[in-house]
């Protein structure tokens, strides 16, 4: 159980989370637009059903409020890790397939990447302010196995399988830096990430 | 004769020196002993043997040839015939495939088979028929000459579908066309088939095809969407439309789209919608490279030869499909690849001069995976001299009726002589233009007196050189500097 917070410690995890909470909306806002820009660039149809694609960590979770804020941070950060490695490949092979054509695809694809770099680490801020160790950056350093090579439309429908999930996520990820940052009822003071429900 | 005599005897022949004889007789004497005799003419002696068969193989005669065929044990089944070159049937042998290899990208197949031309005796004119076997037949003829050596013959066809689409049987006849031969000639009989398979006989073949093809605009186009046997097909869509499908086989559809047109950037899909998923592939379509316009190639410094050129239409292609450059100098064998963005209008590209090498025979040329193409340009890069900007423009002396500028060019001059143009201009008297041939040197200074000015005088000067003697290019005007002179001495 970590000591009961100090009043520093609660106001700068309570200003991490509203910056969390901040970067994620502006994060989905974008992840939006890009989706609609693939969509269209990579002429597919937006009602397209994909299935679960290898390798994306999924936003949907069971008894979303039982989990501690523990639990929602590691979750949190390892998905947007392999967000970060996801859409690393996504630009590389856009860059493999368009060149320079379509410039503004890559542009917006390398915002977008850098956001969620950006948050990932915003994520490991916030565990370090908990006094957390920030789980295996080493193991992660190479990412994920390289998945199997995949067809020029199995890659497609894995980037709008990537940017769907991901808007998921920025959408969770809000719900989740909300819940840490609500003021547990007893002390008034936003909870340890131990002690949450 | 009575129902044991042999009868209907009939003779084929399949090389045209050796005919192989058969008959009919009683039931009853099947396998019981003949003595077969024949003679080609008055002057041979006959020739005899015995055989329980009712075939045998004797030589092709010139003119005639007597048969005696005497079943032994009945006294009655003696037969004879005579047998006339026109009796007798020219049936080439049945020619057997020795290969056929498929070219997936290309949907092409490539069949191998010999055409026992060692059988006969002179040359013959053959045909070939080649029956290619899927939903529906094709048949294709194929016409050799024969040269007494057995050749084996090599033949390509290339498929309108992907050969993953559906499964491909081929197999072969012949036919010889011997002139000199009066008797009935006839196809050879059909060789065994030999099969490509299809990805729809593969489990978990399923996909469609071809995959992420690369094809020049105005192809006509057939894709196959592979599923599993059970999997109902809802639609297959090339870009946005629909398209009609034909089924191949229990478990392959395909649809066929004529006049392809250019593709955008990501490539169209092709799309085949299952009732629990989707399958696709991704076509670009495009085109060949065409012949560069206007090649031209200068030097700016003696150190790198700049090469530019007109693309002309663009490919449509882009990324690890884009239209490919490089530039190859015949003399000295050098080849360099160019590095020229797709999307820039500006096509250039570096090569390096060459030691004690003035003249350059240069090819540049242009690929991509629907084509290639080439120009050529012969050039003495002497005479493409464009030297840099000049740079660094600065008054090194003044009096009151001349001024001294200096100027540093960047490049290897050395042997080379330039003619640099100052422009002189100042507020009360027009534009005037001063030439001076100054030799050439290796990342050098050069200088030049104005004289005639006027005393108290602003003027403002600027300087562009060129080689001076087989003039090119002017380089591009210096940044402009401004001086007075001083006031004329009392």
């Amino acid at each position: 159980m970590a000591a009961a917070d100090s009043p520093s410690a609660a106001l700068r995890r309570r200003d991490l989370c509203s910056r969390g909470i901040r970067l994620a909306g502006k994060m989905r806002a974008d992840v939006i637009d890009l989706l609609d820009a693939y969509v269209e660039q990579q002429g597919l149809d937006a009602s397209a059903s994909v299935a679960a694609v290898e390798g994306v960590p999924l936003a949907a979770v069971e008894r979303w409020d039982e989990q501690t804020g523990t639990q929602r941070l590691l979750e949190n950060l390892a998905a947007y890790r392999a967000f970060r490695a996801l859409l690393a490949q996504m630009l590389e092979e856009q860059r493999e397939q368009l060149g320079e054509a379509d410039a503004g695809l890559g542009r917006a694809l390398a915002a977008v990447l850098l956001q969620v770099s950006a948050f990932a680490y915003h994520l490991e801020e916030l565990l370090r302010l908990e006094s957390r160790g920030i789980p295996g950056e080493e193991e992660e350093e190479d990412g994920p196995p390289p998945p199997p090579r995949l067809s020029l439309f199995e890659q497609k429908l894995r980037g709008l399988g990537v940017l769907r999930e991901l808007a998921q996520w920025a959408l969770r990820s809000v719900r989740d830096l909300r819940q840490l940052a609500k003021p547990s009822p007893a002390t008034g003071v936003a909870p340890g990430l131990v002690e949450s429900p | 004769g009575s129902l044991g005599d042999p009868q209907n005897l009939k003779c084929v022949t399949h090389n045209l020196h050796k005919m192989l004889c058969t008959w009919d007789g009683s039931s009853r004497g099947r396998h019981t002993q003949t003595d077969f005799c024949y003679t080609t003419n008055d002057l041979t002696p006959q020739v005899c043997f015995k055989t329980k068969e009712r075939r045998v193989e004797i030589p092709v005669p010139e003119g005639s040839i007597t048969v005696t065929i005497k079943s032994s044990g009945t006294a009655f089944a003696t037969k004879e015939f005579v047998i006339h070159q026109k009796d007798i049937s020219f049936v080439p042998a049945t020619p057997h495939i020795l290969s056929l290899m498929p070219d997936f990208p290309t949907s092409t197949l490539n069949l191998k088979w010999s055409d026992n031309g060692s059988v006969f005796r002179y040359g013959l004119d053959a045909l070939w028929q080649i029956q290619i076997l899927r939903k529906e037949a094709t048949e294709v003829t194929y016409y050799s000459k024969l040269t007494h050596e057995d050749v084996i013959l090599s033949w390509n066809w290339t498929s309108d579908m992907p050969l993953e689409c559906t499964s491909h049987y081929v197999k072969i006849r012949c036919y010889i066309n011997a002139t000199q031969f009066v008797g009935p000639k006839d196809w050879s009989d059909w060789s065994p088939a030999e099969m490509i398979p299809g990805k729809d006989t593969e489990p978990g073949g399923s996909g469609v095809f071809p995959l992420d093809p690369v094809v020049a605009v105005g192809s006509d186009l057939t894709f196959c969407c592979v599923h599993e046997e059970d999997q109902h097909i809802t639609n297959m869509t090339y870009g946005s439309k629909s398209y009609t499908m034909t089924q191949l086989s229990s478990r392959s559809h395909a649809i066929r789209v004529l006049n392809a047109s250019v593709s955008n950037t990501s490539g169209t899909n092709v799309v085949c919608r299952l009732e629990d998923g989707l399958e696709g592939s991704v076509v670009f379509v495009g085109y060949a490279p065409d012949i560069p316009q206007n090649l031209s190639c200068e030097t700016s410094n003696f150190l790198i030869i700049k090469c530019t050129w007109k693309p002309g239409r663009p490919s449509g292609l882009y990324g690890e499909r884009r239209t490919k450059y490089s530039l190859f100098e015949r003399t000295s064998g050098k080849n360099v690849s160019c590095e020229v963005s797709e999307v820039s209008r500006d096509h250039v590209c570096d090569f390096p001069v060459l030691r004690d090498q003035k003249t350059y025979d240069f090819i540049l040329g242009v690929s991509n995976p629907i084509g290639q193409s080439q120009s050529s340009l012969m050039v003495d890069i002497t005479r493409r001299v464009r030297p840099k900007t000049p740079e660094k423009l600065t008054v090194t002396g003044n009096n009151s009726t001349s001024i001294q500028l200096r100027w540093f060019i960047n490049g290897s001059f050395a042997g080379t002589r330039l003619l640099c143009q100052i422009e002189i201009s100042s507020s009360h008297s027009e534009r005037k233009l001063h030439n001076v041939s100054i030799p050439g040197r290796k990342f050098s200074t050069y200088t030049a007196q104005m004289n005639a000015l006027h005393p108290d005088t602003k003027y403002q000067f600027r300087v562009r050189c060129s080689a001076a003697d087989h003039f090119w290019r002017w380089s591009d005007w210096s940044r402009g500097v401004e001086q007075t002179t001083s006031e004329a001495p009392p």
